[in-house]
């Protein structure tokens, strides 16, 4: 056994109130990241690296105050910090918008998580033959060309249906998240 | 709010967003959609929105993808299905995925032409809602007898306690902690409990049953402090004078700062409020016991039950009772008979998905449970209909839909009925006034009817217990009313607006909803998750002392 921090006990306690932390608000950051990055692997990556700078830095973080709120500071920096790194590629926003979607983001938790609670809802609503049709779509790893042909169809043709169906839930979702109270 | 929504957007912004989630988004028009964006905040407001449907979309699959590998749902894939599928992609995919994949393929590309089971994994919803408390750390487990010393201090069965104090008059009350140990308290008494773990008697009789999980439960008396080493031990308080005597087990108490005591099995200790502490003989005081108890009050229930068959016998003769159902059905019989005299095999209901369950006298009468998104009982009830009483023993275990069903007409057709539970508490009868107009006052929102709510009437900590719950829609005196436990909570009158006077009922379903508007087919899913275990329906309107009866004559202790 040696000295080094790992064995320090207080070191072991602020780590696993960390971790603890971390989890719990792990769904919620990348919800958040993924209002404003497009692709999936961003997300993962950049909620990663902000795990680690919110680790390096977790003494500057007052228990007192939200977790939530310092973790959205430090991942929009992160997001900021990969856009730079990224921006040669396709379909990642300008700095300046990405700025303001960032800012705007940290606002709408609450909609967000609403939001989620809807699609939810709005699945579970829709014909058996849809809904899994959309989730294949999803699915990570999915060829859409050779799964289109796979069923006689064309690329085009499915994402034609996607799209048709993916406005279908937004409306959903905008029906329940936008006026909550709607008839019986 | 005057939010904008996707559809409110030009075509032309439409279709940058949907490429922009796919991938497909070229130079020019990206740059475009970004000089709009920097611009207009709302714009920037529904892009986020779009963004976050593409996100949660990508984690529910790869959450299916996973739940694919489920070995539930694994033997509900045929293994035909499962090798007709592509040779081709799946090589290219880790296993977990490519199985994932194979199973929703299996269901995009081919008819399983089988009911709900998939839907319950396909798109569960995941956890979600900010997490529910129920506040409390134990809860009144049963109650035999128990009076208490004003309507304030009255508790239930199945009541969740706080930091509170217990005033019982006579009787006995079984308190559960959540720590594991069990109170049993003889009025009269006065018992404040302090947390899962503490508990002090003021006077009055209990009896702790600690289980190794819960040892070190602490118990005051006027002047002693008692902790339970281990299973059993009864403590008498009267007039600040204690006795205690440890039944089974050991504790070990402390009193008036005196050393501390061990005390075993078979010995019992006097300890007066002056001073002093005196061994004394067992058996002096007669605590309550779990097991009596436990017999007497199946003896009760018994008694109950017995009362609620003669008043079933009578209630089935009763000429206003269209249909009855009580959910007793011979062994794995998929009819649920009406029993309303004459008897009408046209009214049986068709059993769907609910699972049978035990209903409020367990081990005496069966009850139906809706748990499943597809569970429902579908029934035809042909007729034109004066008035409508509803009347039904529910359990609600928890509100997971918007709207939770208890009798729902198919169509929601003219003089139809909806009586369902909205998701905060509220019990809710509606009647479509006509179905081919727009609602008078919401022509954008809804079509003609009109919701009668009553307050809420259910709470998370009432989850799991029996409730009588009535609901009365009277055209002759215009008034619509709902009833918990035979008392009134709600009574509105039918504005002429919204009168009907012809009433139907037809295809309808309890416990769910079978035939969703088309235009808003997400509303589609009404099961309650809970159990029914008596429906009653009436061409009539019961009055508040009718309906107060009934709910005597069918209710349990429990």
């Amino acid at each position: 056994m040696s000295d080094s921090d790992r064995d320090d006990p207080g070191e072991n306690e602020r780590y696993e109130a960390f971790v603890k932390l971390f989890a719990h608000h792990e769904a919620e950051l990348r919800r958040f990241v993924g209002s404003f990055l497009p692709r999936w692997g961003d997300v993962d990556e950049v909620v990663q690296r902000a795990a680690i700078v919110m680790w390096r830095k977790f003494d500057q973080f007052d228990p007192e105050t939200s977790f939530i709120k310092w973790a959205q500071v430090v991942t929009r920096f992160e997001a900021l910090a990969y856009r730079r790194k990224m921006a040669r590629d396709r379909l990642v926003f300008r700095e300046d918008v990405l700025e303001l979607m960032a800012q705007e983001a940290g606002e709408e938790f609450n909609e967000r998580d609403r939001q989620r609670v809807a699609l939810d809802t709005c699945l579970l609503g829709m014909p058996e033959k849809q809904r899994s049709f959309v989730m294949l779509a999803y699915t990570p790893g999915v060829n859409v060309k050779e799964m289109a042909e796979e069923s006689g169809s064309t690329a085009a043709a499915f994402y034609m249906r996607l799209k048709r169906l993916r406005r279908q839930l937004m409306k959903c979702i905008e029906s329940k998240t936008l006026n909550p109270e709607e008839a019986a | 709010m005057s939010d904008l929504h996707f559809e409110d957007l030009s075509e032309q912004e439409q279709e940058w967003i949907d490429a922009l989630l796919d991938g497909t988004l070229d130079e020019k028009s990206f740059a475009e959609l970004q000089e709009q964006m920097l611009q207009r905040p709302e714009l920037r407001r529904v892009v986020r929105r779009s963004m976050a449907l593409q996100h949660d979309l990508q984690e529910q699959a790869e959450a299916d993808a996973d739940h694919a590998m489920d070995p539930w749902l694994a033997e509900e894939m045929s293994p035909k299905n499962v090798v007709s599928l592509s040779s081709g992609f799946g090589a290219h995919l880790p296993l977990a995925i490519a199985a994932g994949v194979a199973f929703l393929l299996g269901l995009a590309i081919m008819h399983f032409g089988r009911p709900e089971p998939v839907v319950n994994q396909v798109a569960a919803p995941v956890e979600a809602k900010p997490e529910a408390e129920a506040k409390g750390f134990a809860v009144v487990e049963k109650l035999f007898d128990a009076e208490w010393n004003d309507e304030g201090d009255a508790r239930r069965e199945g009541d969740n306690l706080g930091d509170e104090v217990l005033r019982l008059k006579s009787g006995v009350a079984e308190i559960q902690f959540y720590s594991g140990a069990t109170m049993m308290v003889q009025g009269p008494a006065e018992i404040a409990l302090v947390s899962a773990w503490e508990a002090s008697c003021r006077e009055g009789v209990v009896r702790m049953r600690v289980p190794p999980a819960a040892r070190g439960f602490k118990l005051h008396g006027p002047d002693t402090e008692f902790i339970d080493l281990g299973t059993e031990f009864g403590l008498e308080v009267r007039e600040g004078r204690a006795h205690v005597e440890v039944i089974d087990g050991e504790i070990s108490f402390r009193h008036r700062n005196g050393q501390e005591r061990i005390v075993k099995k078979g010995a019992a200790w006097g300890l007066p409020g002056d001073g002093g502490e005196t061994p004394e003989t067992i058996g002096r005081v007669s605590f309550p016991d779990i097991d009596n108890f436990n017999s007497l009050a199946r003896g009760r229930q018994r008694t109950d039950f017995e009362r609620w068959v003669n008043h079933r016998n009578s209630f089935a003769r009763d000429e206003r009772v269209i249909a009855y159902y009580t959910f007793d059905r011979p062994q794995k019989s998929a009819l649920l008979a009406s029993i309303a005299e004459p008897r009408n095999t046209e009214l049986d209901g068709a059993v769907v998905l609910a699972e049978t369950a035990a209903g409020r006298w367990p081990g005496m009468k069966q009850a139906l449970e809706f748990r499943r998104p597809g569970a429902r009982v579908r029934v035809r009830i042909p007729g034109e209909f004066s008035a409508f009483t509803f009347a039904a023993w529910v359990r609600v275990d928890s509100l997971d839909r918007r709207y939770n069903a208890l009798f729902m007409g198919d169509g929601y057709e003219n003089g139809e009925p909806h009586w369902q539970i909205r998701d905060d508490g509220k019990l809710m009868l509606s009647i479509m006034v006509d179905d081919q107009k727009r609602h008078p006052r919401y022509p954008n929102k809804s079509r003609y009817h009109h919701v009668y709510y009553s307050p809420p009437i259910w709470e998370l900590s009432q989850s799991g217990q029996w409730m009588h719950l009535v609901s009365v829609y009277d055209p002759k005196n215009k008034r619509v009313s709902h009833h918990v436990d035979g008392k009134r909570v709600s009574e509105e009158a039918i504005d002429p607006l919204f009168h009907v006077e012809t009433l139907r009922i037809g295809n309808g379903e309890i416990g769910n909803w079978g035939e969703p508007f088309r235009e808003t087919p997400w509303f589609a899913i009404r099961n309650l998750n809970g159990r029914i275990d008596e429906l009653a329906i009436l061409n009539a309107a019961m009055s508040d002392e009718e309906v107060r009866k009934l709910y005597e004559q069918s209710r349990s202790e429990r």
